[in-house]
């Protein structure tokens, strides 16, 4: 277990400082500091309405308007660390219209399968075979993107992230809507990618009571970071408490957060 | 009988404006049919109905400033039309569809207005609402064939970075797609494809021709290579078979081709009972 507190000396995933970011005059970053050492598997929590999804979308250079600073390993010029994260956004804002094989998405990440259109299905999939038996989606190629169950939806996009074997892994609300055993399933893959690449995990999720059984660190977000800690630490702070403005129970599964 | 048939079919090939009609068809159903897979999936059909009825307005203007082919105004205003939408949706908080109602209806009525100032008879509109075969000069068939060679060329070469972008913008942008540059230049082909074929399928009609293809494609395909193969041979069949028709049984061509593209549409429908995709 990492139980250590971040010191100066360990190379940095992830470093914001004091970022702030205000839409239409809510306030919705109020000054975050976060240092992530690397090869960490972390949470960020907080409540519905936190900014957590904010936060990552600054982190990945995908929201304008924010001051303050973003580094990831070190690069301050994001668009050119973007080579080194995977990132897995919620699947509920995917395209499920579109028709698009497994097999196809998979191909539009790597530079050597860039002609998938013209190659065969195996001349495709020996590209691609590495990445597939790690996270199990082999049987899936031929499916259409569109039909595949949550669960199998979410080991896809986790396929895809890794293609290009990033150094940092970023996942956003990566088990809304994916029944409890998938949950557990999903964690245990998590764990494993994370400890056999060794690489930086960050969950973001507003279901505490999972992730902090899975998390070395866990961020808790409202506005600002609020808390930070080991796990076992962080469940009994009181600022925590404040953030869900609620009674948190780190044994129980279901927790009432309440709606902003 | 059956002679007499193969004789007025081969007779179509000897008539000057007729050839045009079909190499017209031949660049631009396909080149619709394949822009359509992806207009079809990123909901941008009711985009592609906007800028074609501005192009009304672009015709008006066009016979207004005295052109004798009203083409360039007519893709300018489409542009133009295209930019308004983009404008409104950055400066209000409408909704994209509030402000593409709007600009389509504001447009035919300028367009209306300016052609009765200048007292045309609604049978010169006609032409432009539901496509006119003799129109098709060699200009245009000149422009088809410009368009289909490089906008065929920028969709195969950018066909990773457009799916990306379909499936998840955000995870385009963080996969180093430049997602407001390609969505600025999609608009742009899009916009310009749909100008030059109102010659052929009119204001009206146009539509079909980007989104009835696709959607019969779709029916039939499990992967996005199926849709694409599909969805151009479709198209190709599409035009080249409406133009015929629209010859043969002396029919408005834009109805034609849109016909035969419905028809196309129904066989598609007809093996779904028998591997039915599993539902979502």
């Amino acid at each position: 277990m990492h139980l250590r507190t971040p010191n100066n000396s360990e190379p940095l995933a992830i470093e914001v400082n004091d970022l702030r970011l205000t839409l239409g005059n809510v306030p919705i970053l109020q000054g975050v500091n976060l240092k992530v050492p690397a090869g960490r598997l972390v949470a960020l929590i907080g409540p519905n309405g936190a900014g957590k999804t904010t936060l990552l979308r600054c982190m990945l250079g995908l929201q304008r308007g924010f001051s303050g600073e973003v580094k990831l390993f070190g690069e301050t010029q994001l668009q050119r660390a973007l080579t080194r994260i995977g990132y897995v956004p919620q699947r509920l804002n995917l395209e499920r219209t579109f028709i698009l094989s497994v097999r196809e998405f998979l191909c539009l990440r790597l530079p050597q399968t860039r002609s998938w259109f013209w190659h065969s299905h195996r001349r495709n999939d020996i590209a691609l075979r590495g990445s597939l038996a790690e996270i199990g989606v082999e049987s899936l190629l031929d499916r259409p993107l569109a039909n595949l169950s949550g669960g199998e939806l979410q080991r896809v996009l986790i396929a895809y992230s890794l293609l290009t074997n990033p150094d940092l892994l970023l996942l956003d609300e990566p088990t809304a809507g994916v029944d409890l055993p998938g949950e557990q399933t999903f964690y245990d893959l998590i764990g494993e990618i994370h400890k056999k690449r060794g690489i930086t995990v960050m969950l973001v999720s507003h279901d505490l009571s999972m992730v902090y059984r899975h998390a070395d660190w866990i961020y808790a977000l409202n506005g600002v970071i609020c808390c930070e800690g080991p796990p076992q630490t962080i469940m009994n702070a009181d600022s925590l408490k404040q953030a869900y403005g609620i009674h948190v129970s780190p044994y129980g599964h279901h927790h009432d957060h309440h709606h902003h | 009988m059956a002679i007499i048939t193969i004789i007025t079919i081969t007779d179509m090939f000897d008539e000057p404006f007729m050839q045009r009609a079909l190499l017209a068809a031949l660049c631009l159903g396909p080149l619709c049919a394949f822009l359509g897979v992806f207009v079809t999936a990123r909901r941008m059909a009711f985009f592609s109905d906007t800028i074609s009825h501005g192009a009304l307005t672009g015709v008006a203007l066009g016979l207004w400033w005295g052109f004798a082919d009203p083409t360039i105004a007519l893709i300018v205003v489409s542009l133009l039309v295209a930019g308004a939408i983009f404008w409104l949706k950055e400066k209000t908080d409408l909704l994209t569809d509030t402000i593409m109602a709007l600009l389509l209806s504001g447009s035919v009525a300028l367009g209306i207005i300016i052609l009765s100032l200048l007292k045309r008879r609604p049978g010169d509109i006609q032409n432009y609402l539901f496509g006119d075969i003799f129109a098709i000069g060699w200009q245009e068939v000149g422009l088809g064939a410009l368009l289909v060679i490089i906008v065929g060329a920028a969709l195969f070469l950018t066909l990773n970075k457009i799916s990306l972008i379909t499936v998840h913008e955000d995870l385009a942008h963080v996969s180093a797609v430049p997602v407001r540059l390609m969505n600025l230049l999609f608009i742009v082909v899009l916009t310009l494809t749909v100008a030059v074929t109102i010659r052929l399928l009119g204001i009206i009609l146009v539509t079909a021709l980007v989104v009835i293809p696709p959607a019969a494609a779709r029916n039939l395909s499990r992967t996005l290579r199926q849709q694409i193969v599909l969805s151009f041979a479709f198209g190709l069949i599409g035009a080249l078979g409406g133009t015929a028709l629209c010859y043969q049984l002396d029919l408005p061509c834009g109805p034609a081709i849109v016909m035969t593209c419905i028809a196309i549409f129904i066989a598609s429908l007809l093996p779904r009972t028998a591997f039915r995709p599993r539902p979502v």
